[in-house]
Protein backbone atom coordinates (compact mmCIF):
# COMPACT_ATOMS: atom_id res chain seq x y z
CA UNK A 1 0.00 0.00 0.00
CA UNK A 2 2.81 2.42 0.81
CA UNK A 3 4.20 1.54 -2.61
CA UNK A 4 0.97 2.58 -4.22
CA UNK A 5 0.92 5.88 -2.31
CA UNK A 6 4.56 6.51 -3.28
CA UNK A 7 3.94 5.85 -6.97
CA UNK A 8 0.78 7.92 -6.87
CA UNK A 9 2.54 10.90 -5.26
CA UNK A 10 5.42 10.50 -7.67
CA UNK A 11 3.02 10.75 -10.60
CA UNK A 12 1.34 13.99 -9.57
CA UNK A 13 3.93 16.49 -10.78
CA UNK A 14 4.60 14.69 -14.06
CA UNK A 15 0.81 14.37 -14.46
CA UNK A 16 0.17 18.08 -14.18
CA UNK A 17 3.06 18.78 -16.56
CA UNK A 18 1.67 16.31 -19.10
CA UNK A 19 -1.65 18.09 -18.62
CA UNK A 20 0.03 21.36 -19.69
CA UNK A 21 1.59 19.69 -22.71
CA UNK A 22 -1.74 18.16 -23.71
CA UNK A 23 -3.30 21.59 -23.21
CA UNK A 24 -0.82 23.09 -25.66
CA UNK A 25 -1.70 20.43 -28.26
CA UNK A 26 -5.41 21.09 -27.74
CA UNK A 27 -4.98 24.86 -28.05
CA UNK A 28 -3.33 24.44 -31.44
CA UNK A 29 -5.82 21.84 -32.59
CA UNK A 30 -8.74 24.10 -31.64
CA UNK A 31 -7.34 27.10 -33.45
CA UNK A 32 -6.05 25.51 -36.67
CA UNK A 33 -7.22 21.85 -36.72
CA UNK A 34 -3.60 20.78 -36.83
CA UNK A 35 -1.93 18.41 -34.38
CA UNK A 36 1.37 20.08 -33.69
CA UNK A 37 3.85 17.25 -33.30
CA UNK A 38 6.57 19.89 -32.91
CA UNK A 39 4.93 21.31 -29.77
CA UNK A 40 7.35 19.64 -27.40
CA UNK A 41 10.35 20.21 -29.65
CA UNK A 42 9.43 23.90 -29.38
CA UNK A 43 9.27 23.43 -25.61
CA UNK A 44 12.66 21.68 -25.66
CA UNK A 45 14.15 24.58 -27.61
CA UNK A 46 12.74 27.25 -25.31
CA UNK A 47 13.88 25.25 -22.28
CA UNK A 48 17.42 25.25 -23.68
CA UNK A 49 17.13 29.00 -24.06
CA UNK A 50 15.97 29.13 -20.44
CA UNK A 51 18.93 27.00 -19.35
CA UNK A 52 21.32 29.33 -21.16
CA UNK A 53 19.76 32.35 -19.47
CA UNK A 54 19.95 30.57 -16.14
CA UNK A 55 23.64 29.74 -16.64
CA UNK A 56 24.36 33.35 -17.59
CA UNK A 57 22.35 35.08 -14.89
CA UNK A 58 21.89 32.42 -12.23
CA UNK A 59 18.24 33.36 -11.93
CA UNK A 60 15.52 30.76 -12.38
CA UNK A 61 12.83 33.43 -12.70
CA UNK A 62 14.70 35.16 -15.54
CA UNK A 63 15.12 31.75 -17.17
CA UNK A 64 11.38 31.15 -16.87
CA UNK A 65 10.64 34.58 -18.34
CA UNK A 66 12.99 33.86 -21.25
CA UNK A 67 11.24 30.54 -21.87
CA UNK A 68 7.80 32.15 -21.82
CA UNK A 69 8.77 34.94 -24.18
CA UNK A 70 10.58 32.64 -26.60
CA UNK A 71 7.69 30.15 -26.38
CA UNK A 72 5.23 32.82 -27.51
CA UNK A 73 7.51 33.98 -30.29
CA UNK A 74 8.42 30.49 -31.49
CA UNK A 75 4.72 29.52 -31.63
CA UNK A 76 4.00 32.54 -33.81
CA UNK A 77 7.06 31.92 -36.01
CA UNK A 78 6.16 28.27 -36.63
CA UNK A 79 2.60 29.30 -37.47
CA UNK A 80 3.59 31.99 -39.96
CA UNK A 81 6.63 30.29 -41.47
CA UNK A 82 5.37 26.74 -41.81
CA UNK A 83 1.75 26.12 -40.97
CA UNK A 84 0.04 28.98 -42.75
CA UNK A 85 1.75 28.55 -46.13
CA UNK A 86 1.40 24.74 -46.10
CA UNK A 87 -2.16 24.71 -44.77
CA UNK A 88 -3.31 26.86 -47.65
CA UNK A 89 -2.58 23.86 -49.85
CA UNK A 90 -3.46 20.95 -47.62
CA UNK A 91 -4.36 20.34 -43.95
CA UNK A 92 -2.75 16.93 -43.64
CA UNK A 93 0.32 18.48 -45.25
CA UNK A 94 0.44 20.92 -42.34
CA UNK A 95 0.43 18.05 -39.85
CA UNK A 96 3.34 16.40 -41.69
CA UNK A 97 5.08 19.78 -41.73
CA UNK A 98 4.99 19.84 -37.92
CA UNK A 99 7.13 16.68 -38.00
CA UNK A 100 9.55 18.62 -40.17
CA UNK A 101 9.64 21.39 -37.57
CA UNK A 102 10.24 18.78 -34.86
CA UNK A 103 13.24 17.31 -36.70
CA UNK A 104 14.62 20.75 -37.59
CA UNK A 105 14.35 22.05 -34.01
CA UNK A 106 16.03 18.94 -32.59
CA UNK A 107 18.83 19.29 -35.13
CA UNK A 108 19.29 23.01 -34.39
CA UNK A 109 19.31 22.34 -30.66
CA UNK A 110 21.93 19.65 -31.18
CA UNK A 111 24.08 22.06 -33.19
CA UNK A 112 23.80 24.84 -30.62
CA UNK A 113 23.78 23.00 -27.31
CA UNK A 114 25.09 19.55 -28.18
CA UNK A 115 23.38 16.20 -28.01
CA UNK A 116 24.24 15.18 -24.44
CA UNK A 117 21.80 15.39 -21.56
CA UNK A 118 22.24 18.50 -19.43
CA UNK A 119 21.03 19.00 -15.89
CA UNK A 120 18.50 21.75 -15.33
CA UNK A 121 18.74 22.45 -11.60
CA UNK A 122 15.42 23.02 -9.81
CA UNK A 123 14.97 26.47 -8.22
CA UNK A 124 14.06 24.89 -4.88
CA UNK A 125 14.73 21.62 -3.10
CA UNK A 126 13.69 18.54 -5.06
CA UNK A 127 14.01 15.98 -2.30
CA UNK A 128 10.82 14.67 -0.75
CA UNK A 129 9.09 16.13 2.27
CA UNK A 130 9.80 14.30 5.48
CA UNK A 131 6.66 13.60 7.43
CA UNK A 132 6.35 11.12 10.29
CA UNK A 133 9.96 10.07 10.06
CA UNK A 134 9.63 9.03 6.43
CA UNK A 135 10.65 10.77 3.22
CA UNK A 136 7.73 10.91 0.81
CA UNK A 137 8.25 11.15 -2.96
CA UNK A 138 6.77 14.61 -3.08
CA UNK A 139 9.18 17.52 -2.86
CA UNK A 140 8.88 21.28 -2.42
CA UNK A 141 9.66 21.47 -6.14
CA UNK A 142 6.73 19.14 -6.93
CA UNK A 143 4.55 21.49 -4.91
CA UNK A 144 5.83 24.46 -6.91
CA UNK A 145 5.02 22.60 -10.13
CA UNK A 146 1.49 21.77 -9.00
CA UNK A 147 0.80 25.32 -7.83
CA UNK A 148 2.20 26.82 -11.06
CA UNK A 149 0.06 24.54 -13.19
CA UNK A 150 -3.07 25.26 -11.15
CA UNK A 151 -2.49 29.02 -11.43
CA UNK A 152 -1.86 28.80 -15.19
CA UNK A 153 -4.91 26.61 -15.85
CA UNK A 154 -7.11 28.92 -13.76
CA UNK A 155 -5.77 31.95 -15.61
CA UNK A 156 -6.44 30.29 -18.97
CA UNK A 157 -9.93 29.31 -17.83
CA UNK A 158 -10.68 32.90 -16.88
CA UNK A 159 -9.32 34.18 -20.19
CA UNK A 160 -11.34 31.68 -22.18
CA UNK A 161 -14.63 31.94 -20.32
CA UNK A 162 -14.73 35.49 -18.96
CA UNK A 163 -13.10 37.72 -21.57
CA UNK A 164 -14.05 38.88 -25.04
CA UNK A 165 -10.81 37.59 -26.51
CA UNK A 166 -11.50 34.18 -25.00
CA UNK A 167 -15.01 34.15 -26.41
CA UNK A 168 -13.66 35.19 -29.82
CA UNK A 169 -11.08 32.39 -29.68
CA UNK A 170 -13.64 29.77 -28.72
CA UNK A 171 -16.06 30.94 -31.41
CA UNK A 172 -13.26 30.90 -34.00
CA UNK A 173 -12.51 27.31 -33.01
CA UNK A 174 -16.10 26.10 -33.09
CA UNK A 175 -17.31 27.94 -36.17
CA UNK A 176 -14.88 30.25 -37.97
CA UNK A 177 -17.45 31.38 -40.52
CA UNK A 178 -19.96 32.55 -37.93
CA UNK A 179 -17.13 34.18 -36.00
CA UNK A 180 -16.01 36.13 -39.07
CA UNK A 181 -19.57 37.15 -39.86
CA UNK A 182 -19.79 38.48 -36.31
CA UNK A 183 -16.74 40.65 -36.91
CA UNK A 184 -14.05 38.51 -35.24
CA UNK A 185 -10.67 38.62 -36.97
CA UNK A 186 -10.33 34.85 -36.99
CA UNK A 187 -6.85 34.75 -38.55
CA UNK A 188 -5.53 36.75 -35.56
CA UNK A 189 -7.22 34.32 -33.19
CA UNK A 190 -5.34 31.45 -34.87
CA UNK A 191 -2.03 33.22 -34.32
CA UNK A 192 -3.03 33.86 -30.73
CA UNK A 193 -3.85 30.16 -30.33
CA UNK A 194 -0.35 29.19 -31.51
CA UNK A 195 1.21 31.84 -29.30
CA UNK A 196 -0.63 30.72 -26.16
CA UNK A 197 0.14 27.07 -26.96
CA UNK A 198 3.82 27.98 -27.32
CA UNK A 199 3.64 29.80 -23.98
CA UNK A 200 1.98 26.88 -22.20
CA UNK A 201 4.43 24.42 -23.76
CA UNK A 202 7.34 26.58 -22.62
CA UNK A 203 6.08 26.52 -19.03
CA UNK A 204 5.75 22.73 -19.23
CA UNK A 205 9.30 22.47 -20.60
CA UNK A 206 10.88 24.54 -17.84
CA UNK A 207 8.91 22.68 -15.17
CA UNK A 208 9.71 19.20 -16.46
CA UNK A 209 13.41 19.80 -17.17
CA UNK A 210 14.60 19.40 -13.54
CA UNK A 211 12.73 16.07 -13.31
CA UNK A 212 14.68 14.64 -16.24
CA UNK A 213 17.78 15.72 -18.17
CA UNK A 214 17.59 18.19 -20.98
CA UNK A 215 18.68 17.03 -24.43
CA UNK A 216 17.37 17.69 -27.96
CA UNK A 217 15.24 14.53 -27.85
CA UNK A 218 14.49 14.52 -24.13
CA UNK A 219 10.84 15.52 -24.54
CA UNK A 220 10.00 13.05 -27.32
CA UNK A 221 8.60 10.55 -24.86
CA UNK A 222 6.39 13.27 -23.34
CA UNK A 223 4.92 13.88 -26.78
CA UNK A 224 3.58 10.32 -26.66
CA UNK A 225 2.05 10.93 -23.22
CA UNK A 226 0.64 14.36 -24.05
CA UNK A 227 -0.77 13.21 -27.36
CA UNK A 228 -2.46 10.26 -25.64
CA UNK A 229 -3.98 12.53 -23.01
CA UNK A 230 -5.14 15.09 -25.57
CA UNK A 231 -6.75 12.50 -27.84
CA UNK A 232 -8.49 10.62 -25.01
CA UNK A 233 -9.75 13.96 -23.70
CA UNK A 234 -11.34 14.68 -27.06
CA UNK A 235 -8.60 16.79 -28.69
CA UNK A 236 -10.69 19.95 -28.53
CA UNK A 237 -11.52 19.92 -24.83
CA UNK A 238 -9.33 21.92 -22.47
CA UNK A 239 -10.92 20.18 -19.49
CA UNK A 240 -10.30 16.80 -21.11
CA UNK A 241 -6.64 17.61 -21.74
CA UNK A 242 -6.07 18.57 -18.12
CA UNK A 243 -8.02 15.64 -16.64
CA UNK A 244 -6.46 12.98 -18.84
CA UNK A 245 -3.03 14.60 -18.67
CA UNK A 246 -3.04 14.13 -14.89
CA UNK A 247 -4.53 10.66 -15.35
CA UNK A 248 -1.85 9.67 -17.84
CA UNK A 249 0.86 10.90 -15.48
CA UNK A 250 -0.50 8.80 -12.65
CA UNK A 251 -0.90 5.68 -14.78
CA UNK A 252 2.65 6.07 -16.08
CA UNK A 253 4.01 6.49 -12.58
CA UNK A 254 2.19 3.37 -11.39
CA UNK A 255 3.34 1.35 -14.40
CA UNK A 256 6.93 2.55 -13.98
CA UNK A 257 6.79 1.84 -10.27
CA UNK A 258 5.35 -1.66 -10.39
CA UNK A 259 7.14 -2.76 -13.56
CA UNK A 260 9.73 -0.69 -15.38
CA UNK A 261 9.76 2.86 -16.68
CA UNK A 262 10.52 1.65 -20.21
CA UNK A 263 6.99 0.17 -20.28
CA UNK A 264 5.35 3.56 -19.80
CA UNK A 265 5.21 4.67 -23.48
CA UNK A 266 3.83 1.25 -24.45
CA UNK A 267 1.07 1.56 -21.86
CA UNK A 268 0.29 5.06 -23.14
CA UNK A 269 -0.04 3.74 -26.68
CA UNK A 270 -2.25 0.88 -25.46
CA UNK A 271 -4.50 3.43 -23.75
CA UNK A 272 -4.60 5.40 -26.98
CA UNK A 273 -5.53 2.36 -29.06
CA UNK A 274 -8.23 1.27 -26.59
CA UNK A 275 -9.63 4.80 -26.69
CA UNK A 276 -9.64 4.88 -30.47
CA UNK A 277 -11.34 1.47 -30.62
CA UNK A 278 -14.11 2.16 -28.14
CA UNK A 279 -14.55 5.92 -27.93
CA UNK A 280 -12.75 7.45 -30.93
CA UNK A 281 -14.39 10.85 -30.49
CA UNK A 282 -12.79 11.23 -27.08
CA UNK A 283 -14.36 11.56 -23.68
CA UNK A 284 -14.95 15.30 -23.40
CA UNK A 285 -15.64 16.02 -27.03
CA UNK A 286 -18.17 18.30 -28.65
CA UNK A 287 -18.36 16.26 -31.80
CA UNK A 288 -20.13 13.00 -32.33
CA UNK A 289 -17.53 11.11 -34.31
CA UNK A 290 -14.05 11.41 -35.62
CA UNK A 291 -12.71 9.13 -38.28
CA UNK A 292 -9.64 7.14 -37.41
CA UNK B 1 -27.94 52.29 -49.10
CA UNK B 2 -26.54 49.06 -50.52
CA UNK B 3 -26.18 49.02 -54.30
CA UNK B 4 -25.27 45.97 -56.33
CA UNK B 5 -24.20 46.48 -59.93
CA UNK B 6 -23.71 43.79 -62.54
CA UNK B 7 -22.51 41.21 -60.03
CA UNK B 8 -21.22 37.89 -61.37
CA UNK B 9 -19.95 35.00 -59.27
CA UNK B 10 -18.81 31.58 -60.35
CA UNK B 11 -17.65 28.41 -58.65
CA UNK B 12 -15.18 26.94 -61.10
CA UNK B 13 -17.08 26.34 -64.30
CA UNK B 14 -20.48 26.91 -62.70
CA UNK B 15 -21.72 30.47 -63.00
CA UNK B 16 -23.91 31.06 -59.95
CA UNK B 17 -24.72 34.75 -60.56
CA UNK B 18 -24.79 36.48 -63.93
CA UNK B 19 -24.83 40.26 -63.94
CA UNK B 20 -27.18 40.84 -61.02
CA UNK B 21 -28.06 44.47 -60.20
CA UNK B 22 -30.31 45.58 -57.39
CA UNK B 23 -30.70 48.12 -54.62
CA UNK B 24 -31.44 47.58 -50.97
CA UNK B 25 -33.02 50.75 -49.62
CA UNK B 26 -33.33 51.52 -45.89
CA UNK B 27 -36.53 51.19 -43.88
CA UNK B 28 -38.00 48.29 -45.78
CA UNK B 29 -37.68 44.64 -46.67
CA UNK B 30 -36.50 43.68 -50.14
CA UNK B 31 -37.21 40.04 -50.92
CA UNK B 32 -35.25 37.92 -53.36
CA UNK B 33 -37.19 34.79 -54.23
CA UNK B 34 -36.42 31.87 -56.46
CA UNK B 35 -36.14 28.10 -56.55
CA UNK B 36 -33.31 26.04 -55.16
CA UNK B 37 -30.09 26.75 -57.04
CA UNK B 38 -31.23 30.14 -58.30
CA UNK B 39 -28.16 31.77 -56.77
CA UNK B 40 -29.86 33.33 -53.74
CA UNK B 41 -27.37 32.12 -51.15
CA UNK B 42 -24.46 32.98 -53.42
CA UNK B 43 -25.76 36.52 -53.65
CA UNK B 44 -25.94 36.80 -49.86
CA UNK B 45 -22.57 35.20 -49.26
CA UNK B 46 -20.93 37.47 -51.80
CA UNK B 47 -22.47 40.58 -50.24
CA UNK B 48 -21.19 39.47 -46.83
CA UNK B 49 -17.69 38.93 -48.22
CA UNK B 50 -17.62 35.14 -47.97
CA UNK B 51 -17.35 34.69 -51.75
CA UNK B 52 -15.29 36.77 -54.14
CA UNK B 53 -17.15 38.07 -57.19
CA UNK B 54 -15.81 37.56 -60.69
CA UNK B 55 -16.96 40.98 -61.80
CA UNK B 56 -19.37 43.71 -60.77
CA UNK B 57 -19.49 46.16 -57.91
CA UNK B 58 -21.04 46.40 -54.48
CA UNK B 59 -21.26 49.87 -52.95
CA UNK B 60 -22.46 50.78 -49.50
CA UNK B 61 -23.11 54.42 -48.64
CA UNK B 62 -20.95 55.41 -51.63
CA UNK B 63 -18.02 53.22 -50.56
CA UNK B 64 -16.91 50.40 -52.83
CA UNK B 65 -16.93 47.26 -50.69
CA UNK B 66 -16.52 44.68 -53.47
CA UNK B 67 -14.40 41.75 -52.35
CA UNK B 68 -13.85 42.94 -48.79
CA UNK B 69 -13.41 40.40 -46.01
CA UNK B 70 -16.50 39.35 -44.02
CA UNK B 71 -15.10 40.75 -40.76
CA UNK B 72 -14.66 44.15 -42.44
CA UNK B 73 -18.05 44.09 -44.16
CA UNK B 74 -19.85 43.46 -40.89
CA UNK B 75 -17.88 46.22 -39.18
CA UNK B 76 -19.12 48.63 -41.85
CA UNK B 77 -22.72 47.79 -40.96
CA UNK B 78 -23.80 44.87 -43.15
CA UNK B 79 -24.72 41.78 -41.16
CA UNK B 80 -25.55 38.37 -42.62
CA UNK B 81 -27.66 35.72 -40.93
CA UNK B 82 -26.55 32.73 -43.00
CA UNK B 83 -28.73 29.84 -43.99
CA UNK B 84 -29.34 27.11 -41.44
CA UNK B 85 -29.58 28.89 -38.06
CA UNK B 86 -26.00 29.90 -37.64
CA UNK B 87 -25.66 29.70 -33.90
CA UNK B 88 -22.77 28.09 -32.09
CA UNK B 89 -24.26 25.27 -30.00
CA UNK B 90 -21.17 24.99 -27.77
CA UNK B 91 -21.66 28.54 -26.48
CA UNK B 92 -24.42 29.87 -24.25
CA UNK B 93 -27.21 32.02 -25.61
CA UNK B 94 -25.65 35.18 -24.20
CA UNK B 95 -22.18 34.25 -25.52
CA UNK B 96 -23.67 33.77 -28.98
CA UNK B 97 -25.11 37.27 -28.76
CA UNK B 98 -21.98 38.83 -27.29
CA UNK B 99 -19.95 37.41 -30.15
CA UNK B 100 -21.61 39.95 -32.42
CA UNK B 101 -20.00 43.36 -32.50
CA UNK B 102 -17.01 42.88 -30.22
CA UNK B 103 -15.30 45.88 -31.78
CA UNK B 104 -18.09 48.21 -30.58
CA UNK B 105 -17.97 50.18 -27.35
CA UNK B 106 -19.17 48.62 -24.13
CA UNK B 107 -22.16 50.99 -23.99
CA UNK B 108 -23.21 50.27 -27.58
CA UNK B 109 -23.03 46.54 -26.96
CA UNK B 110 -25.06 46.77 -23.76
CA UNK B 111 -27.77 48.76 -25.55
CA UNK B 112 -27.88 46.19 -28.34
CA UNK B 113 -28.01 43.33 -25.86
CA UNK B 114 -30.94 44.87 -23.99
CA UNK B 115 -32.67 45.46 -27.30
CA UNK B 116 -32.12 41.86 -28.41
CA UNK B 117 -33.65 40.60 -25.17
CA UNK B 118 -36.62 42.96 -25.63
CA UNK B 119 -37.19 41.80 -29.20
CA UNK B 120 -36.73 38.14 -28.33
CA UNK B 121 -37.79 37.67 -24.69
CA UNK B 122 -37.22 33.92 -24.86
CA UNK B 123 -33.49 34.55 -25.35
CA UNK B 124 -33.43 36.59 -22.17
CA UNK B 125 -35.05 33.76 -20.24
CA UNK B 126 -32.44 31.30 -21.50
CA UNK B 127 -29.40 33.57 -21.59
CA UNK B 128 -27.13 31.29 -19.56
CA UNK B 129 -28.22 28.04 -21.18
CA UNK B 130 -26.35 26.38 -24.02
CA UNK B 131 -27.57 27.37 -27.46
CA UNK B 132 -28.00 23.65 -28.18
CA UNK B 133 -30.99 23.61 -25.81
CA UNK B 134 -33.00 25.99 -28.02
CA UNK B 135 -35.69 24.97 -30.47
CA UNK B 136 -35.31 25.69 -34.18
CA UNK B 137 -37.34 28.89 -34.02
CA UNK B 138 -35.44 30.10 -30.97
CA UNK B 139 -32.13 29.44 -32.68
CA UNK B 140 -33.22 31.51 -35.65
CA UNK B 141 -34.10 34.31 -33.25
CA UNK B 142 -30.68 33.93 -31.68
CA UNK B 143 -28.99 34.08 -35.09
CA UNK B 144 -30.88 37.27 -35.94
CA UNK B 145 -30.13 38.64 -32.48
CA UNK B 146 -26.41 38.04 -32.98
CA UNK B 147 -26.53 39.89 -36.31
CA UNK B 148 -28.35 42.81 -34.65
CA UNK B 149 -25.64 42.94 -31.96
CA UNK B 150 -23.28 44.18 -34.65
CA UNK B 151 -25.40 47.33 -34.98
CA UNK B 152 -26.14 46.87 -38.69
CA UNK B 153 -27.64 49.29 -41.17
CA UNK B 154 -28.26 46.41 -43.55
CA UNK B 155 -29.50 43.01 -42.46
CA UNK B 156 -29.06 40.10 -44.89
CA UNK B 157 -31.39 37.22 -44.04
CA UNK B 158 -30.68 33.99 -45.89
CA UNK B 159 -33.65 31.61 -45.91
CA UNK B 160 -34.79 32.15 -42.33
CA UNK B 161 -37.87 29.94 -42.85
CA UNK B 162 -35.85 26.79 -43.56
CA UNK B 163 -37.17 23.94 -41.43
CA UNK B 164 -39.39 26.13 -39.25
CA UNK B 165 -43.13 25.83 -38.60
CA UNK B 166 -45.17 28.31 -40.73
CA UNK B 167 -46.51 30.15 -37.68
CA UNK B 168 -43.00 30.80 -36.35
CA UNK B 169 -41.81 31.91 -39.78
CA UNK B 170 -44.64 34.45 -39.99
CA UNK B 171 -43.84 35.74 -36.50
CA UNK B 172 -40.14 36.17 -37.22
CA UNK B 173 -40.64 37.79 -40.62
CA UNK B 174 -43.29 40.18 -39.32
CA UNK B 175 -40.94 41.19 -36.55
CA UNK B 176 -38.21 41.85 -39.12
CA UNK B 177 -40.66 43.91 -41.19
CA UNK B 178 -41.60 46.02 -38.18
CA UNK B 179 -37.96 46.48 -37.28
CA UNK B 180 -37.15 47.75 -40.75
CA UNK B 181 -40.02 50.21 -40.66
CA UNK B 182 -39.32 51.47 -37.13
CA UNK B 183 -35.55 51.73 -37.15
CA UNK B 184 -34.77 52.40 -40.80
CA UNK B 185 -32.95 49.11 -41.16
CA UNK B 186 -32.45 47.91 -44.73
CA UNK B 187 -33.38 44.24 -44.97
CA UNK B 188 -32.51 41.94 -47.84
CA UNK B 189 -34.47 38.74 -47.41
CA UNK B 190 -33.80 35.67 -49.47
CA UNK B 191 -36.53 33.04 -49.48
CA UNK B 192 -37.77 29.95 -51.18
CA UNK B 193 -41.02 30.43 -49.31
CA UNK B 194 -42.25 33.22 -51.59
CA UNK B 195 -45.72 33.80 -50.13
CA UNK B 196 -44.56 34.76 -46.65
CA UNK B 197 -41.55 36.67 -47.90
CA UNK B 198 -43.56 38.81 -50.30
CA UNK B 199 -46.10 39.57 -47.58
CA UNK B 200 -43.58 41.45 -45.45
CA UNK B 201 -41.52 42.83 -48.35
CA UNK B 202 -42.02 46.06 -50.21
CA UNK B 203 -40.04 45.02 -53.28
CA UNK B 204 -39.81 41.56 -54.77
CA UNK B 205 -37.05 40.27 -57.00
CA UNK B 206 -37.24 36.92 -58.76
CA UNK B 207 -33.94 35.17 -59.33
CA UNK B 208 -33.63 32.23 -61.73
CA UNK B 209 -30.41 30.41 -62.62
CA UNK B 210 -28.33 33.36 -61.50
CA UNK B 211 -30.26 36.04 -63.31
CA UNK B 212 -32.95 38.48 -62.26
CA UNK B 213 -36.01 37.68 -64.28
CA UNK B 214 -38.42 40.10 -62.67
CA UNK B 215 -38.48 42.82 -60.06
CA UNK B 216 -41.19 45.13 -58.84
CA UNK B 217 -43.56 45.87 -55.97
CA UNK B 218 -43.92 42.76 -53.83
CA UNK B 219 -47.69 42.69 -54.18
CA UNK B 220 -47.50 42.60 -57.95
CA UNK B 221 -45.00 39.79 -57.92
CA UNK B 222 -47.13 37.85 -55.46
CA UNK B 223 -50.15 38.09 -57.77
CA UNK B 224 -48.31 37.23 -60.99
CA UNK B 225 -49.47 33.66 -61.52
CA UNK B 226 -47.44 33.05 -64.64
CA UNK B 227 -44.27 34.02 -62.84
CA UNK B 228 -45.11 31.68 -60.00
CA UNK B 229 -45.63 28.74 -62.31
CA UNK B 230 -42.53 29.45 -64.33
CA UNK B 231 -39.96 30.14 -61.63
CA UNK B 232 -41.29 29.26 -58.23
CA UNK B 233 -42.92 25.98 -59.08
CA UNK B 234 -46.34 26.23 -57.47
Amino acid sequence: MTNFIDYFLGGISSGVIIALMALALVLVWRSTRVVNFAQLAQAMFTTFIALTVRDLTGSWLLALAAALASGLVLGVIVHFLVIRPVKRMDTSGAIIATFGVLIALEAFAGMIWGGDGKAFPPPIRNTGFEIGGRVWPFSPYDLLVVVTVIVLVLALTIVFTRTSVGLAMRASAFNPEVARLSGVRVSRMLVLGWAIAGFVGAVAGVLVAPLTTLSPTAFDVFLVFAFTAAVIGGLDSLVGAVAFGIGTGLVISLVSGYTDSSNAPVVALVLLVVNLLFKPEGVFTHHKARTV
Amino acid sequence: MLTIEDLSVSYGAVQALKGVSLEVPPGRVTAVIGANGAGKSTLMRTLAGLEKPQSGRVTFNDTDITGRKPEDVVRMGIALVPEGRSTIPDLTVEENLKLGGMWRTHAQRNTSLTRAYTLFPVLGERRSLGADTLSGGERQQLAIGRALMTGPQVLLLDEPSLGLAPLIVTQILELVGTMAKDSGLAVLLVEQNATTALRVAKTGIVLNLGEIVKSGPAQEIAQDEELRHAYLGY
